[in-house]
């Protein structure tokens, strides 16, 4: 009787522990999501990021600024991220002057020589 | 202690080791579907230059309106020109100094005329009775209305004895032929020793074609505005004398205006 007592407390006991650590991690003291990086972006957003970069290089020209801004968006190759971007405007019914613009960059990063490091093993 | 209690503490802890593992350890926070204003600073500069770029490209001024609201702030155009400023401190292209400056001077509001400055606007035209509704204006297009290949001329050069301006400045105003502040002028500042550059629109609050250098007391400068060549020689702080009787170094006040077609 006395163990079955001591065991019924134990478990008591992780049951609370749990919901105090719980809690703690998710009400009193929440995550604050700040200090992130591009990487973590939204997929919305990170689309929008990826159509600015293309409205830039219609106006620029550069595609190595444009493969440069790309860039700051994670380890992919930046033509992976246009393609998930048009994919995406296409979904989501975007305007197609903003189609337009992807596709031409996402043209343009395909039909560019691969850059140095990219092609080094 | 109640031997009856070392169960539920012993459980306690456990439990608590067990959420926290698991919390921070096993299943630990993923950083994903973060929005631009959660950015760390950097990449919310990054992010907020190239918003001016696509500006600068498109001209959708909407649209880079919708952008910059992600980021919370009361004055968005003031964020971008200190931006402009900080990208061109640290050497970044100036291309992007000049985008982010389009961009502040078309959010910015449309400042009163300088001091002693006529404002180049038609006259004679009644002013509308007070109980008429204006329908709100449309926001103007970012092209500049510059007249190509006009060259500026000095319109006004002036010591400003201002008490409030404790630090000497030149502070100067770009216009196009038809009195409005012209942005992303060039201004070349050169003494014996060195040279600076600056651009105009990078504190749109105080107008699209404002911008200011601040001034070393008993150097001489040449003021230039880079492409038109238009130059203002000899400028150098002048003592000015406040209502206590006390001595400061005056700023001064140039103004740049594109003549009117013929």
């Amino acid at each position: 009787m006395l163990h079955l007592l001591r065991t019924f407390r134990f478990w008591i006991g992780l049951i609370l522990g749990l919901a105090a650590a719980l809690l703690y991690g998710w009400v009193l003291q929440p995550v604050r999501v700040a200090d992130t990086s591009l990487v973590s972006l939204r997929q919305d957003y990170r689309t929008d990021y990826v159509l600015m970069v293309a409205e830039a290089y219609d106006g620029e020209g550069e595609l190595s600024l444009a493969v440069q801004r790309l860039a700051a968006l994670g380890p992919e190759t930046p033509a992976q991220y246009v393609d998930e971007a048009v994919a995406y405007a296409s979904d989501q019914a975007f305007a197609v002057d903003d189609l337009e613009r992807l596709t031409r960059l996402a043209r343009d990063l395909q039909s560019a020589p691969p850059s140095p490091a990219a092609s080094s093993p | 202690m109640n031997r009856g209690a070392w169960p539920l503490l012993i459980g306690l802890l456990l439990g608590v080791v067990a959420g926290l593992t698991y919390a921070w350890a096993i299943d630990p926070v993923e950083f994903v579907g973060s929005s631009p204003a959660s950015l760390h600073s950097e990449a919310q500069a990054d992010y907020l230059t190239l918003i001016a770029s696509a500006y600068a490209a498109t001209g959708d001024l909407p649209r880079a309106r919708t952008r910059l609201a992600l980021f919370p702030g009361p004055n968005a155009a003031e964020m971008l020109g200190a931006l402009a400023q900080a990208r061109l401190a640290s050497g970044r292209p100036p291309s992007e100094a000049q985008a982010l400056a389009l961009l502040a001077g078309d959010l910015g509001v449309r400042p009163s005329p300088p001091p002693g400055l006529t404002p180049r606007v038609a006259t004679g035209v009644p002013a509308a009775p007070p109980t008429i509704t204006r329908t709100p204006s449309p926001r103007p297009s970012p092209t500049v209305t510059l007249t190509p290949g006009a060259p500026f001329q000095v319109d006004r050069r002036e010591l400003e004895c201002d008490a409030t301006l404790r630090v000497p400045r030149i502070r100067l105003l770009v216009l196009d032929a038809a009195g409005q502040g012209v942005p992303r002028i060039e201004v070349v500042v050169l003494w014996d020793t060195g040279q600076d550059h600056f651009y105009t629109g990078l504190k749109p609050e105080l107008g699209n074609g404002y911008g200011d250098f601040t001034m070393t007391e008993g150097v001489t400068y040449t003021v230039r505005l880079a492409e038109s060549g238009a130059l203002v020689t000899g400028v150098e702080t002048e003592p000015c004398v406040d209502e206590s009787g006390g001595v400061y170094p005056g700023s001064w006040w140039l103004v740049f205006v594109q003549p009117p077609p013929p």
